[in-house]
């Protein structure tokens, strides 16, 4: 899906988390929003997913106009920081969750939600898990089943928040790998939330460096490690 | 080789902590419990039963468990509403709403019982009310129920308080980023989250009313069969000396009390086994 | 729908302002019903045939003797139940046993047990038909219908308070600092007293507070063991009963009011102790 976003700008109280800023997304693109804390690439992320409403301007999904839609209404996969997966439902009700809460009409029979969990349990390489508690995953686990919850509603997009910091190193290395192969297997548009150059360098097709409330520079990765457009994208990237 | 009974440790005072404590412990709470015990084995099984084993009796147990039950049920509810608006929501007032919560804790149970009658009996400002409508609280069950649930009503609120406090907002907020409702959403994630402290406060509120007097005995009437609790039945007892009598239905209301202990307990040892939680 | 301004947006994690506004209503009512009504009344039955009336019940001499009756009871039970739950946290906390979940169970005990079984125990245990009453009768030194017997009372009935509030809080604060001072030469007491009490002091307080409420309204256990020996053994809420089943409405509730004061006056400092010392309690706000 392509998303635009035309003039958004988010105010909390008297301080401007967003100035106005204007980003076009292309359909199927994974994109970096990369900045560091206070940037408002988190403000950016939530408002696409509808968690925040924008102080002005518009979003538009394939051209319409979806500033106004509901968080239930956008269907936007969204993984959280802290993954907020439900510590009281399993693993398996976790993925199956945003299927069996839709209304009766439409909630697919329980069979269906079954294969639906357990093709969603081998597409992130944990087939096993799915009578376990969120206690007793470690991190790196714990990430993939929130990727897979989200992905279980058949999102129109893929919003990720800080996908990877609560991980150390050496997990975070092969998750990413991981978010990658998901992305190009489902096709999804992906905006995923960093404070890591290397990370959004390696990852993303195009890379949206933040600062202040302010979009300082959209490029592939390396046409901004080759031309930085300012002295803040230049010190930052070398960071 | 067992553990050792007490490590060895630099502190100092182990002596004079272990004495007071173990000392007091008997002397307060132990031996009178072990005397009440100790009259009822003397007393025998079977009297004791057939003590207890009378219509009087058995009416009274039934009506404290029962409405205790009720008022309990009444406070899980009311308790759990209370305790997210007053962690959720802002407005005028909130704080002394918040400070009202714990008042049957400090007023004295006597006081809470007239007060509750002036307010409820039939001349009274909300019993007239009542009265209007054709209904009688005060010196009938009605009355009873109210009583319990004023005494029991800080139990859920404030074990849940801590609770709704850290919920974190990311988990709401996944629930409705996957489509859930706002109340889907309260019902299927936020309520299990809960449940294991306000189950906690239900008991600990229907063990408090299970034993209340004060607060009872002047708004219930007090009609034998219809409005007598047990705990009036054991006074009723001691004041015709009547130990062995009184000491039955003691016996009988302190398993109760036991069995609910336990029944505590096990709720928090299940949730924490199972959720890694409480 | 093109200008975003127009539409209402409600957060994912907030209630419609419809629900948000009944939800608050029925707080306020139910609260209304059960804590504010009898709050309220309690103050204008007293005041019911003026001022006068109220104080003259007060000077009554059953009246004075009853507060003075229900203060002793309290500057007896309460500091000793303070002794008490300092010894029992010290013992549970800075040293480690065999059975110390068992011993938490008993000091925990008195929560569960009516008010009235307390009484009856203690009747059991001290009343002159049993061996150990018996005996004290016979020697000059009753217990039940007499004081001891009423400050045993409280003291079962509030005996956890203290000893709850202190043992999180000293769990959390650990035993390095008092390792500390025993490792720079400092005595037991010295410890104790230069260490350990600075950081429990809001903490004992809060217990203290909890606990003197409770000693001072006491009712169910009180009323079995007392006797209600009018200018004896009468204690506060014993002549509250008294006075209002003689119908003497105006009496009963000056002193219902005496003892409401006091029961806001805990509540406020309980408040004040939470707002400034929250760090310092226990963090589970368990009665």
């Amino acid at each position: 899906m392509h998303i635009e976003i035309d003039e958004i700008s988010k105010q909390f109280g008297i301080t401007a988390a967003l100035h106005p800023v204007s980003l076009a997304i292309p359909s199927a693109a994974l994109v970096a929003l990369l900045g560091p804390s206070g940037s408002g690439k988190t403000t950016l992320l939530r408002i696409l997913g509808g968690l925040e409403f924008p102080t002005s301007g518009r979003v538009l999904f394939d051209g319409q106009d979806a500033t106004a839609l509901t968080v239930q209404e956008r269907r936007a996969g969204f993984v959280f920081q802290s993954y907020a997966l439900f510590r009281h439902m399993t693993v398996f009700d976790n993925i199956a969750y945003g299927l069996t809460a839709r209304p009766r009409a439409n909630r697919p029979p329980r069979a269906e939600i079954a294969r639906r969990v357990t093709k969603l349990l081998d597409l992130i390489q944990l087939p096993a898990v799915g009578t376990r508690f969120p206690s007793q995953l470690s991190g790196g686990q714990r990430q993939r089943v929130a990727l897979a919850r989200a992905l279980a509603i058949e999102p129109r997009m893929l919003l990720l928040d800080e996908p990877f910091g609560a991980l150390d190193a050496k997990v975070r290395k092969e998750l990413r790998q991981g978010l990658r192969d998901i992305h190009d297997e489902t096709g999804l548009t992906t905006i995923f939330v960093t404070h890591d150059q290397d990370e959004a360098m390696e990852l993303a097709d195009l890379v949206v460096v933040m600062s202040m409330g302010r979009i300082e520079q959209i490029g592939k990765p390396a046409d901004i490690r080759a031309r930085p457009a300012s002295a803040f994208v230049r010190d930052f990237i070398s960071a | 080789m067992g553990k050792p009974l007490i490590h060895r440790s630099p502190m100092p005072g182990l002596g004079l902590s272990m004495g007071v404590t173990l000392t007091m412990l008997s002397l307060v709470v132990l031996l009178p419990i072990g005397a009440l015990l100790w009259k009822g084995a003397s007393f025998g099984v079977g009297n004791i039963w057939d003590t207890i084993n009378r219509e009087r009796v058995w009416a009274a147990l039934f009506l404290s468990f029962r409405l205790s039950l009720f008022a309990a049920l009444f406070n899980l509810v009311f308790g759990v509403m209370l305790a997210w608006v007053l962690v959720r929501y802002r407005f005028p007032g909130r704080r002394i709403l918040d400070a009202a919560v714990d008042l049957p804790f400090a007023l004295p149970t006597a006081v809470a019982g007239i007060a509750l009658t002036a307010l409820y009996a039939p001349n009274g400002a909300f019993g007239s009310i009542a009265k209007e409508l054709g209904a009688k609280i005060a010196y009938t069950q009605w009355g009873i129920f109210i009583a319990l649930i004023f005494v029991g009503l800080p139990f859920v609120t404030r074990t849940v308080q801590p609770v709704v406090e850290e919920i974190e907002r990311e988990v709401e907020e996944a629930s409705a980023t996957l489509g859930a409702s706002r109340g889907h959403t309260i019902r299927w994630v936020i309520l299990p989250m809960l449940a294991p402290a306000a189950l906690t406060g239900f008991a600990l509120s229907l063990a408090r009313a299970v034993g209340e007097y004060g607060s009872v005995i002047f708004i219930a009437g007090n009609i034998p069969l219809k409005t007598e609790i047990a705990p009036l039945l054991i006074v009723i007892q001691l004041e015709e000396f009547n130990y062995d009598a009184a000491a039955a239905i003691g016996i009988a209301m302190l398993l109760i009390s036991f069995a609910m202990l336990l029944v505590i307990n096990l709720i928090q040892v299940f949730s924490r086994r199972r959720i890694g939680y409480v | 729908m093109s200008d975003a301004r127009l539409i209402p947006f409600r957060p994912a994690t907030e209630e419609t302002p419809t629900t948000r506004l009944v939800l608050i209503g029925l707080a306020i009512g139910g609260l209304g019903l059960l804590v504010f009504g009898p709050l309220l009344i309690v103050f204008a039955e007293a005041l019911a045939q003026g001022w006068g009336a109220a104080i003259a019940a007060l000077s009554n001499p059953d009246a004075a003797s009853a507060m003075r009756l229900t203060l002793i009871i309290a500057a007896i039970a309460v500091p000793l139940n303070a002794a008490f739950g300092i010894a029992a946290a010290w013992f549970i906390t800075k040293f480690d046993f065999r059975g110390k979940a068992f011993l938490i169970t008993l000091i925990d005990l008195p929560f569960s047990v009516s008010p009235v079984v307390a009484g009856l125990c203690i009747i059991l245990m001290f009343g002159s038909n049993s061996l150990l009453g018996g005996w004290l009768v016979a020697s000059g030194y009753p217990i039940v219908f007499a004081l001891p017997g009423i400050i045993l009372a409280t003291m079962f009935v509030t005996f956890p308070f203290v000893a709850r509030e202190l043992i999180p809080v000293m769990i959390e604060q650990g035993r390095a600092e008092e390792e500390a001072a025993l490792t720079l030469g400092a005595s037991g007491w010295r410890v104790f007293a230069t260490v350990t009490l600075p950081n429990i002091r809001w903490a004992l307080l809060y217990g203290v507070l909890l606990s003197n409420a409770r000693a001072m309204g006491e009712f169910g256990a009180v009323a079995v063991v007392s006797g209600k020996i009018r200018g004896q053994t009468a204690t506060m809420p014993i002549t509250i009963e008294m006075l209002y089943n003689e119908y003497l409405s105006v009496a009963a509730f000056s002193l219902a009011a005496v003892l409401t004061l006091l029961a806001l006056l805990t509540l406020l400092l309980k408040t004040a102790l939470e707002l400034r010392h929250a760090d310092q309690l226990a963090a589970a706000r368990r009665p």
